[in-house]
């Protein structure tokens, strides 16, 4: 047994000689998956769409909108016309970045300088697109209400020519909104407070929690690649021949395995710690689900350095053996929901990637980490875990000897 | 002591150690001797208990090595042929682990490690990485962690390969100092000079059988008196063999196109006779070497071949 702490003291002095490449098994899964989210996450569409359900059917409607439509902004908003019933679906589904409502009379009320309210709902899973929305609508109502004070009679003009009959041809309306855009980020040091009240309302569901949704992959994948890196010690033992010496002297392979587990064990767990405080620090991840969470990812990443033990054994060399396990870690990575988030990926992937090792680890982790494991569920899967480690470890050291020859 | 009774090793239909038998006693250095491939490195391998013998047993320091692997185990050091270190540990660490592995524990660990890195000179070294010592200083490292733990009973695979003279020479001091502390020691090489200054008693390795095998002197003996002399240049074989007949005492040990090799007695008074003889076969002789009895021409005697080929 003692030689167990030994072997296990041994290999964590060889890691720790070998950091820069424990850094780079921490690093690059963390460096690629911060560039994915990047680039992908958050808001899930580079375009806000913004749903318009027009009750009044009037100019000002229009005005309002086609302002999406000016300049810089018309790449950035698409504006879709929708039914209200069909719009508000629509948000529940996480489909548009916005909902106007614009309710029956809004154009009349506005045009005779009555208070007038617009309601916008927005999607609480994007962070910068329904503010994008937000302010632009701010800005043309602010405007609206000084051009109505500045050029009441105009307005009045075109009120009396538009409202009740024909509306007057789409370029019109967009030089007019525009007119409303310019003057508006002109006028808005001087603004009087607007009549035209934005109510602003956040639609239903969660909101958009980077910790929540793409942390716990991160570490999963820190994880999982460190796993491969490890296990990669077993070959570098017979190359180095000793291995050969381990298995002469007078000590069982079983314990050499061991140690050197021991010791990757201690090494994942140490980052999983750091890992998590990290996390605490950055995402406010709460702290009495720390220690499962923490015991959940040592164990996950034991686990998964036995797996790959077995394809490194498994190998007929050192250099096929380093091919495989890459060739295996990349996949698993992709499929895991560490890079794409599984309600992300299409069906048949996602079911495909919930059981993967590290995809099956992430769900658990997730529910750890939300504060909502099933305390059925985790103890069999802190169960399987462990025996699969524990399985895995008494086949490869009863085969070691074998191996080593 | 480590006795080997009809040792016998196959690799799927080769048969790399066939037969073989010998006895290594305490204090003394027991030279295996023979040509890449003859079989050393599988005979230390099924008496150190990395390999499963196929036939026969071994018996160290009075255990049997596949029943009590254990206690054979832990009387015994190997020093293996290849240099096998942590190359990314400081020496000390090597030799603490090794030391660890064979139980030292605390005070006596660290004693051990103190004194093996001097016997083997690398105390000024003992907190660098192996990775950063020349190939030498890492053969006298792998020595160094074959005894950490006084091993009774020491095996050594070839330990001077690639070693430069002067550190050969410590190398062969330190194995000698190890018999002399009255360890058993087992010493494999295809060195000839080697095996002549080191071992008391030998065993010649060839095809995985033992050729021979005794003290240096009974193996000198089984010589005779004879000197090995070699002609080297064109000749018949079937002639040359025929024409050697009439020459009183002298044996034709191997004959090829390009040379000769003959056991000899008094070969410098007989020189000038054999040379006329050979050249009334119509060979041109280039080259004669005359040689004293030897492992050399013991080997060459016995196989037909140099053993460093
Ligand atoms: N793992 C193996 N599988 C198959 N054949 C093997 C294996 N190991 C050794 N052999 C064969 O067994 C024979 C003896 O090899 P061994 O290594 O014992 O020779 P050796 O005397 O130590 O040679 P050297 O001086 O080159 O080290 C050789 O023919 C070798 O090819
Ligand atoms: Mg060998």
């Amino acid at each position: 047994m003692r030689f167990l702490l030994s072997a296990a003291r041994k290999d964590l002095l060889r890691i720790k000689n070998d950091w820069p490449a424990l850094l780079l098994w921490i690093g690059i899964p963390l460096m690629v998956g911060g560039l994915i989210v990047l680039v992908f996450g958050g808001d899930a569409a580079p375009q806000a769409k913004l749903l318009v359900a027009d009750n009044d059917g009037t100019l000002i409607g229009r005005l309002l909108t086609g302002g999406f439509q000016q300049g810089p902004l018309a790449d950035l908003v698409v504006v879709e016309p929708v039914e209200p019933a069909e719009g508000r679906r629509r948000m529940e589904d996480g489909d548009a970045s916005g909902l106007l409502i614009i309710p029956e009379g809004f154009g009349g009320a506005v045009l005779d300088g009555e208070p007038a309210a617009l309601e916008l709902v927005t999607n609480p899973s994007q962070t910068v697109l329904p503010e994008i929305l937000e302010e632009t609508l701010d800005i043309e109502l602010e405007a609206a209400e000084v051009i109505r004070r500045i050029f009441d009679d105009p307005i009045d003009r075109i009120a009396s020519g538009v409202v009740g009959d024909g509306l007057p041809a789409d370029t019109a309306v967009s030089t007019i909104a525009t007119a409303f855009n310019r003057s508006g980020e002109q006028a808005s040091p001087w603004l009087l407070p607007p009549a035209i009240e934005l109510e602003t309302v956040a639609g239903e569901g969660e909101e958009f929690d980077f910790g929540r949704a793409f942390f716990p992959g991160m570490l999963i994948l820190a994880i999982l690649f460190m796993a491969s890196g490890l296990s990669i010690d077993v070959w570098s033992e017979r190359r180095q021949g000793t291995l050969e010496r381990a298995l002469v002297a007078p000590r069982s392979p079983g314990l050499w395995l061991a140690g050197k587990w021991l010791a990757g064990s201690a090494a994942l767990a140490a980052v999983s710690a750091i890992g998590l405080a990290a996390g605490r620090w950055l995402f406010g991840i709460q702290a009495e689900n720390m220690p499962l969470a923490f015991l959940w990812l040592a164990l996950v990443g034991l686990a998964l350095l036995a797996l790959f033990t077995v394809v490194q054994v498994l190998a007929r060399s050192e250099r096929a053996a380093n091919v495989m396990v890459n060739a295996m870690t990349l996949p698993l990575a992709m499929l895991g929901g560490s890079f794409f988030p599984f309600e992300a990926m299409p069906e048949w992937m996602a079911s495909l990637g919930r059981l993967t090792p590290n995809g099956w680890a992430l769900l658990r982790l997730r529910a750890v980490m939300d504060g909502a494991p099933e305390p059925g569920i985790l103890a069999v899967s802190f169960a399987t875990a462990a025996g699969l480690a524990l399985a895995i470890g008494w086949l490869v050291s009863r085969r070691l000897r074998a191996w080593a020859a | 002591m480590i006795e080997v009774e009809t040792l016998r090793k196959e690799y799927d239909g080769l048969v790399a150690v066939d037969d073989v038998s010998f006895v290594a006693r305490p204090g003394g250095i027991f030279g295996l001797l023979g040509p890449n491939g003859a079989g050393k490195s599988t005979t230390i391998g099924c008496i150190s208990g990395l390999l499963s013998p196929t036939g026969g047993r071994v018996r160290v320091q009075g255990h049997d090595v596949a029943r009590e692997p254990r206690a054979a185990k832990a009387r015994m050091g190997v020093v293996p042929q290849e240099v096998a270190l942590y190359e990314d540990l400081a020496a000390e660490e090597n030799l603490r682990f090794w030391g660890e592995a064979y139980g030292l524990r605390s005070g006596r660990l660290a004693e051990r490690v103190r004194t093996v890195l001097e016997t083997v000179g690398l105390l000024d070294r003992a907190e660098d990485r192996v990775e950063t010592f020349s190939g030498g200083m890492k053969r006298r490292l792998n020595f160094g962690c074959g005894i950490v733990h006084e091993p009774e009973v020491l095996l050594l695979d070839e330990p001077t390969v690639g070693v430069d003279p002067q550190s050969r020479v410590r190398l062969l001091d330190l194995v000698r100092e190890q018999a002399a502390a009255g360890v058993c020691v087992l010493y494999t090489t295809h060195y000839m000079e080697e095996a002549e200054a080191l071992c008391d008693r030998l065993a010649i390795l060839d095809h995985g059988r033992i050729i021979a095998s005794g003290t240096l002197e009974e193996l000198r003996g089984s010589m005779g008196e004879r000197d090995l002399v070699r002609l080297a240049g064109t000749l018949d074989p079937a002639a040359v063999r025929e024409a050697v007949r009439s020459l009183a005492g002298v044996e034709v040990v191997a004959v090829g196109e390009d040379q000769v090799a003959l056991a000899v007695p008094e070969a410098s008074r007989r020189l000038p006779e054999i040379l006329n003889t050979v050249a009334g076969t119509g060979a041109a002789v280039r080259e004669t070497t005359v040689t004293r009895p030897s492992l050399e021409s013991l080997f060459i005697r016995l196989t037909g071949k140099e053993l460093r080929e």
